[in-house]
């Protein structure tokens, strides 16, 4: 009996402890290294990956519950020659510093924009609230977002 | 690591319906909903060598309905799920807010009703007090049939409660009043409440207090209601003046706990507060056009 799933568009099979997370699986077994082991309790936001399109913290999710299910990570998103908007956005604020956060940051801003297209900086910092930096300060992260589809005067002006 | 299909089965186990979940039961597995407790088992030295039995391919507990007389929820409805729908019913202000801030975006996609309310070790629990406030009933099913008791009753004796037993339902009564519910945090999101206040308010014809309910959690080790307040509230005019230094006045029953997020002393001192701004939202409440 394995656990089948589609990562980033293949399908990969798992045999192991179906109660082994799903994070440590990315890591551990198919070498998927984007998705970050931080706090392992699903307050950092580090590890967060697409589970049928959906952020989810993948610390907290065994892997045997996700038969049939689509995994996208951090490596599914974008390439080096085709950045995803956020991440482009990111370098061109000059965002990232030791770069653990970020390949949470980008997925759950990524799919925050998908549905939220024109947010107010306090929308950002409310859709941030799973996803801890510890080099930032957040405000370039914030910036760089603002930066993607809303520089409207109503919004860039919002606390 | 290989296993051998004997080996996963047991491991972890995925019932379609309640009763083989009751039957998969055992002392060496564990139940498991959202996935947000159990998975952190070894964070808190917990044991993590019990087999998982998912609720998760159960259809019955996700679903969440509404009908004239009560909001039914299903154990698996996750806090995104609960948010959304309690938003389109007024009285269910305070269970929308408790499920619409608690933890953080992703968490609240994974973490369960059920599961916020059998955890016996999680005393910050936003969903418990309101649910309390609200009057809600639990639904338990084990091999010997149906229980029904109300969430207080349930909470204040959940560890003394059969061990394979599984809360199925939460059904909630629709009532005429508002409610609202207030967080204390340390910082503006992302981490447990020290303290909670979620109230239920029912006014007659001349403002004064009819029906009232105020629940507090995260203070001591478990959820309760905090009658001495209600008590003294009940027939008085509705204002929200002076409300804190009320609830200040009538803090002796606590037996608030120490924790590493914040001293007991510290709970007491921010409740009366969070009472005071659940009034308040009360009040706001009651000024907008239905």
């Amino acid at each position: 009996m394995s656990v089948n799933v589609t990562i980033n568009g293949k399908t990969r099979s798992f045999a192991g402890d179906p109660r082994t997370s799903l994070l440590d699986t990315l890591r551990n077994d198919f070498r998927l290294t984007g998705a970050k082991d931080v706090c392992g309790e699903g307050f950092c936001g580090a590890c967060i990956v697409y589970v049928d399109g959906a952020p989810r913290a993948s610390c907290l999710l065994p892997i045997g519950g996700l038969d049939g299910m689509a995994i996208t990570t951090i490596e599914g998103i974008g390439d080096v020659d085709t950045l995803n908007p956020v991440q482009q956005a990111f370098i061109e604020f000059d965002v990232v510093q030791c770069g653990m956060c970020f390949p949470g940051m980008v997925m759950t801003l990524t799919h925050y924009l998908d549905t939220n297209p024109r947010p107010s900086r306090r929308d950002v910092k409310a859709a941030l609230t799973g996803n801890i930096c510890r080099c930032t300060g957040y405000e370039r992260i914030i910036d760089a977002v603002m930066s993607l589809h809303n520089n409207t005067p109503e919004t860039v002006g919002d606390i | 690591m290989e296993l051998n299909i004997t080996e996963v089965i047991h491991r972890y186990q995925e019932p379609l319906s309640v009763d083989a979940a009751v039957s998969a039961l055992g002392d060496d597995s564990v139940l498991v909903a959202g996935g947000t407790w159990v998975m952190r088992a070894p964070l808190r030295d917990e044991d993590n060598a019990q087999a998982f039995v998912s609720l998760a391919k159960i259809p019955e507990l996700q679903a969440v309905s509404a009908d004239n007389t009560s909001f039914h929820l299903g154990a698996l409805a996750t806090h995104h799920t609960l948010a959304a729908k309690a938003e389109q019913l007024p009285e269910m202000s305070a269970l929308a807010q408790a499920a619409g801030q608690s933890a953080s975006p992703a968490i609240r996609r994974a973490a369960t009703l059920g599961g916020n309310i059998c955890t016996q070790g999680f005393a910050a629990a936003d969903l418990v007090p309101a649910l309390i406030a609200l009057n809600a009933v639990v639904e338990l099913q084990s091999a010997s049939g149906t229980t029904v008791l109300n969430v207080e009753e349930y909470i204040q004796t959940r560890g003394d409660r059969p061990s394979v037993e599984i809360l199925t339902h939460v059904h909630i009564p629709r009532l005429p009043g508002r409610s609202a519910h207030a967080r204390g945090l340390l910082r503006q999101a992302g981490e447990y409440p020290v303290a909670i206040a979620s109230v239920y308010l029912e006014l007659d014809r001349i403002d004064q207090i009819a029906a009232l309910r105020i629940a507090v959690g995260a203070v001591e080790a478990v959820p309760r209601r905090w009658r001495a307040l209600e008590d003294a509230l009940i027939g008085q005019q509705f204002s929200t003046q002076s409300i804190s230094v009320l609830a200040q006045s009538l803090m002796d029953g606590f037996t608030p706990r120490d924790g590493f997020d914040a001293q007991g002393w510290y709970r007491l001192r921010v409740l009366p507060q969070l009472v005071a701004q659940a009034f308040a939202d009360l009040a706001s409440q009651m000024e907008r056009p239905t």
